[in-house]
């Protein structure tokens, strides 16, 4: 007889297989989704996962499930981040920094039994390469893909074609695939793209049961996972369950009747009412995205330095923590903290009135009367919020700011010539790896084009310092250029300087193993140490 | 010698219209479900009147903040609460008000102007004109006006005017519909056919003649679509395409106090009934003029 | 007939056409790069110039909307930038949630707008009547979107009655596809648990969605049966001895039904229109949500494709409603 499959909660729901659908587990003691003797974690989160190839996409759900199918060569844990081995036991480079050489443990197989090796590797970084989606751009101007060479089954040795000190951070990002099941599904030179993207060829501790791209993944763990589960193969959980719920209001229904053990995306005055409740546990974590409303600094009256200092000292500061119920850290420099050169610029502006008149009156609209649009992504409600802030500051100085919602490709449409650029854009950028040149590239002429680069700064002064510093192997010289990029970049103003909103969970308090890290995104939870607590 | 006749009082030369004016007055205030759309129909028209003197804080609709009191329950001070910028929702309904008027008359009156030419056009002169003007009044007749609204306003950006502008585009054909099947019937009335006899031109009949017969369906139905214009506004505004923040709008505010129910109920509720009130208002009274002006319409 | 039907056909093949050109016009009035949406955040610009050769967004407008048209004709709706599966596909993954919570809803409005229209007349203006009256009319007036969260919280979140979104709960594994409504795949595989959690997921919507429907069959209802009760045939037939309820509701029922059925055609394409609230307010992955939330991204074919497929269902509808008239009313089939 088959074995009696049965996922109850609070012996409620009892779903079965063929006959065993009798045998309810569960009982009335806990509330979390039980799978025979082993429990199910429920994630509860609003962004579908619309694909789960790990070379053609990534956000934080997709990144999240993604990292439970797939291993990389190593993996970022803990915060402040640390980048450990994962299906690399070790790695070196030479002196320049220009070839690195990764050594594979012997144990890891793809979950049909295929050994990981290094041409599984090589294949991996080649897919992503050539496909050019996704992950590519991290590493497309350094690494052709014939440098990519595997010297023998557990040696894989990547040549770059310049210096790069940052090239580790970026490694796990790259998850390796099994060439052996993506080559069978290659169609039209597709490398496998179709199929992957709603089928899984991985080595990671869990593996698909079931994907609904818009409301449910449910994933199982691999028993015979070869890193092994760190709480122990008694706790480990027979799988997880993430759930698109679109309104925060359904998630914190789930969460509260414990039909999910762990939320995200939390709007801040839930996160305020819940956290102190019995039975819940909230993760509060400085994050690492930054908030920034660039400004358009090649036409209109923010084309002034004088303007766009102005505004950046109207900003009303306090409210963009306050919308936050305090949940956020103003920015202090460019950089956010974590990352490697950060240095706290001295005088970044706050508000301050007096000083923002000062500024204004040696613009060309010493008495303002000007309009400026806030162009902000349609559906978003925090930077609604936020130009209700700015439209709020502005009218201090007689400026007039008019608040408008697009779609992303029609903002990042605009934002990409000077001409039809926004006066001013609200921008997220969140930091996929420990890398200063991402960053400081923002404020380089090559940004411009892209949704970041929408104040379209020119400054051969910071585009020379962002070159020289992202091949500059020494650290000391190059933490000394970074500093000076921030320094300059607050000088220029392209934009007003904003926060960097915690990262935040709540969940059941029998979930156990949650660690935070801040070079995973947004909402992203590691979800192979995690368990339940729980009869 | 000539007779001096007396001169008749204007309630004399008009008495016919006025004896039916009076029975019309009469048949409505009868029926009660008809005074009482009149009635809530009147308070709005007030409350868009005079909304800036109405709302305690009229500042509140226009881009104020008060952090330090966002999303108070209601109270003396604040009747309906306050909402997650610390604004006064009592406010913010009030003059929310005269956007809704606002909208509800543009999309009615741009429905009507585009349509209600055409249907006349369409009616009365038959033939090629009628079916090319009835198919592609057919056409957006089988579009979802909702979801093609709705793609219209996610493409131009959200904001009233293109709201207005969307729901317009899909609003219009209801109108010829209408009028073609009136201005159809009408054509061979032995009254125009007298007026075409004379020599009348057919703009003249159409103005003359036509138009003014079909003015009570359109009336009717002018009433009828101010309530569901606004609802579908509002609608529009509820999934995230309305009225441009700070700019007070219903759907606008429910599709952001969604996020705040159940524990700050009083943000989506009050909103929500006063859509409620206004739609059924123009409703209930758009009923009422058909019962007395259009009593033979069909009712489903 | 088959003359009738054929020119019914053609001209519907037309009005599609004329469909398709609204959406395409609509879906590029506004400058966009979508591809720029499946490229992310950080893509370089030749990585969106990748997805933008791989989706066709690179060809001129003109070229884009002749090889759409064509596409449509072997059933290709093109690609969705947010989800990258093909329209079509997506479209079949999404309907049948959307039909089963349309269906579902006719039947409340049936079910519940007959009976009632219909007490409603027998107790013409008396208390009942009133009360039922005034009903129609708010049904009408009732923002779907703000009553089906007052629904939601009062039935899911306070009373903890029934389930606040979704289609099944989180666990309970789906039935065997067969239609892709769940209520109907849950009777075909005989699993009774899972009908029954997917008709406490579907109550609610369905409910609301029924609304302005409810309200026109219960108005025709009522019409239609006062119209009956006073008509001869009653009088006639309580003389033959029949009893007056039993000839009143056949009557009735008999003369309700063409435009009860008339009103279902007339709402079918509109309520599918409408789903677009309801599948928001509760988290219903059918075409609604599917287009509302395109729409927001700015991925313009989901969008075109969902406009396409209604459009589809009310001119078939209404072609099915104009042959059933002329099957059930032989006045109309006599005429024409």
């Amino acid at each position: 007889m088959m074995q009696g499959f049965t996922i109850g909660r609070r012996g409620a729901i009892a779903a079965g297989l063929g006959a065993a659908a009798g045998v309810a587990a569960g009982g009335s003691a806990g509330a979390f989704e039980r799978d025979g003797n082993r429990k199910i974690l429920v994630f509860a989160g609003g962004q579908p996962v619309p694909v789960i190839d790990p070379h053609s996409r990534y956000d934080w759900s997709t990144r999240m499930i993604q990292q439970s199918i797939y291993d990389a060569l190593a993996k970022y844990v803990n915060n402040p981040p640390q980048i450990v081995p994962w299906l690399a036991e070790r790695w070196e480079t030479s002196a320049d920094q220009t070839v690195w050489t990764f050594h594979l443990v012997a144990n890891a197989k793809f979950h049909n039994g295929d050994p990981v090796d290094a041409e599984a590797v090589r294949y991996s970084f080649e897919r992503g390469l050539r496909m050019n989606k996704g992950v590519a751009w991290m590493l497309k101007d350094v690494l052709p893909p014939e440098n990519i060479v595997a010297v023998d089954p557990r040696t894989v040795r990547f040549t770059l074609s310049r210096p790069m000190p940052s090239f580790l951070t970026f490694i796990p990002l790259w998850f390796i695939v099994n060439p052996k099941q993506v080559q069978a599904h290659v169609v039209n030179n597709d490398w496998g793209e179709a199929w992957l993207t709603g089928n899984p060829a991985g080595s990671g501790p869990f593996r698909v049961r079931r994907l609904e791209p818009q409301s449910v993944i449910h994933l199982d763990s691999v028993p015979e996972y070869w890193k092994g589960w760190p709480q122990g193969e008694q706790n480990r959980l027979s799988g997880v369950i993430y759930r698109i719920v679109r309104e925060p209001a359904a998630r914190r229904a789930l969460l509260q009747r414990g039909e999910a053990d762990i939320i995200t995306e939390i709007p801040a005055d839930d996160f305020e009412q819940l956290k102190g409740m019995r039975g819940i546990r909230p993760e509060d974590h400085k994050g690492l995205t930054t908030f920034a409303i660039t400004m358009n600094t090649t036409k209109g009256p923010t084309a002034d330095l004088n303007v766009r200092k102005a505004i950046a000292h109207a900003f009303d500061y306090d409210a963009l923590i306050q919308i936050h119920n305090g949940a956020a850290t103003l920015m202090t420099s460019p950089f956010p903290e974590v990352i490697p050169g950060y240095v706290a610029v001295p005088d970044m502006p706050r508000r301050n009135l007096d000083k923002a008149r000062e500024f204004l009156a040696k613009s060309a609209h010493p008495q303002g009367g000007f309009e400026l649009e806030y162009v902000h992504v349609q559906g978003l409600e925090d930077p609604r919020r936020i130009g209700l802030v700015l439209l709020n500051s502005l009218q201090a100085l007689n400026i007039k700011v008019n608040i408008v919602a697009q779609p992303w490709p029609t903002m990042v449409a605009r934002g990409a010539k000077a001409e039809t650029a926004p006066d001013m854009v609200s921008v997220y950028v969140t930091p996929v790896a420990a890398d200063p040149d991402v960053i400081a590239g923002k404020y380089h002429t090559r940004a411009q084009g892209n949704f970041w680069g929408m104040h379209h700064l020119t400054d051969p002064q910071i585009s020379q310092w962002v070159d020289a510093a992202r091949v500059e192997a020494d650290e000391t010289k190059r933490n000394a250029l970074y500093a000076e990029i921030q320094k300059r970049v607050v000088e220029l103003q392209p934009e007003i300087f904003g926060m960097l909103a915690n990262r935040r969970w709540l969940m059941r308090d029998w979930v156990k193993g949650f660690s935070y890290c801040p070079l995973r995104l947004t909402g992203e939870v590691d979800l192979h140490p995690m368990w339940i607590d729980a009869r | 010698m000539s007779l001096a006749l007396p001169r008749a009082s204007f309630a004399q030369r008009h008495a016919a219209s006025l004896r039916q004016w009076r029975f019309f007055a009469w048949s409505f205030g009868r029926s009660p479900s008809s005074m009482l759309g009149l009635a809530i129909v009147s308070a709005f028209l007030l409350v868009a009147a005079f909304g800036p003197w109405i709302a305690p804080y009229p500042l509140d609709a226009e881009g104020a903040m008060n952090l330090a009191n966002r999303l108070k329950p209601p109270s003396a001070e604040h009747w309906f609460g306050t909402d997650e910028m610390g604004n006064d929702l009592f406010s913010r309904v009030v003059l929310a008000t005269r956007t809704s008027l606002w909208v509800g008359l543009t999309i009615v009156g741009i429905a009507g102007a585009v349509g209600v030419p055409l249907g006349i056009a369409a009616g009365y002169f038959g033939g090629t004109a009628r079916a090319v003007i009835m198919r592609v009044t057919d056409v957006f007749l089988s579009v979802p006006g909702l979801v093609l609204a709705l793609a219209i306003v996610a493409a131009l950006g959200p904001g009233i005017l293109n709201g207005i502008v969307a729901l317009s585009i899909v609003w219009w054909p209801g109108y010829v519909r209408l009028v073609e099947a009136k201005a159809l019937a009408l054509r061979n009335e032995p009254f125009v056919e007298a007026a075409r006899a004379v020599g009348a031109s057919d703009l003249r009949i159409l103005a003359v003649h036509i138009l003014p017969n079909c003015t009570s369906p359109i009336i009717v139905k002018a009433s009828m679509d101010m309530g569901l214009a606004i609802l579908a506004a509002a609608s529009l505004g509820f999934v995230g395409l309305g009225a441009k923040p700070p700019a007070p709008e219903w759907g606008a505010m429910i599709s952001v106090a969604r996020t705040y129910m159940p524990n700050w109920w009083w943000y989506a509720v009050f909103p929500g009934f006063a859509i409620y009130l206004t739609v059924l208002g123009f409703n209930l009274f758009g009923d009422g003029l058909r019962d007395i002006l259009d009593p033979k319409s069909n009712r489903g | 007939m088959a003359l009738f039907v054929l020119r019914r056909l053609m001209l519907t093949g037309l009005m599609l056409f004329g469909l398709v050109v609204i959406t395409f016009v609509v879906s590029n009035v506004a400058p966009s790069d979508p591809a720029a949406l499946a490229a992310g955040p950080d893509a370089t610009r030749d990585m969106v110039e990748t997805i933008r050769r791989e989706y066709g967004l690179d060809r001129p407008l003109p070229e884009q909307f002749v090889r759409y048209v064509g596409g449509i004709l072997t059933g290709d709706l093109g690609r969705s930038i947010v989800t990258t599966r093909s329209v079509t596909q997506d479209l079949a993954r999404y309907f049948p949630a959307t039909l089963e919570l349309v269906i579902l809803a006719m039947g409340f409005g049936v079910l519940l707008g007959v009976p009632l229209g219909m007490m409603s007349a027998v107790l013409k203006n008396r208390a009942p009547d009133h009360a039922t009256r005034f009903i129609a009319v708010s049904l009408v007036a009732l923002p779907a979107f703000w009553f089906g969260i007052l629904l939601q919280l009062f039935f899911s979140v306070q009373l903890e009655w029934l389930p606040t979104s979704g289609r099944l709960d989180i666990a309970s594994p789906p039935p065997p596809f067969v239609t892709g409504m769940l209520l109907v795949d849950s009777l075909l595989a005989g699993e009774w648990e899972t009908f029954g959690d997917a008709l406490r997921h579907a109550v609610l919507p369905a409910l609301v969605l029924s609304f302005p429907c409810l309200a026109s069959i219960l108005r025709v209802n009522r019409a239609e049966m006062i119209e009956v009760l006073s008509s001869d045939y009653v009088t006639a037939a309580r003389a033959h001895g029949i009893s007056r309820l039993r000839v009143v509701c056949v009557l009735a029922l008999r003369n309700a039904m063409l435009p009860t059925l008339a009103i279902i055609g007339l709402r079918w394409g509109w309520m599918l229109g409408s789903t677009v609230l309801v599948e928001t307010v509760f988290d219903w992955p059918g075409i609604g949500l599917y287009a509302v939330s395109s729409a927001i991204a700015g991925d313009f074919k989901p969008v075109m494709g969902v406009t396409l497929l209604i459009g589809v269902n009310f001119m078939i509808v209404n072609l099915i409603v104009d042959l059933l008239y002329g099957v059930l009313d032989p006045r109309l089939r006599a005429g024409a």
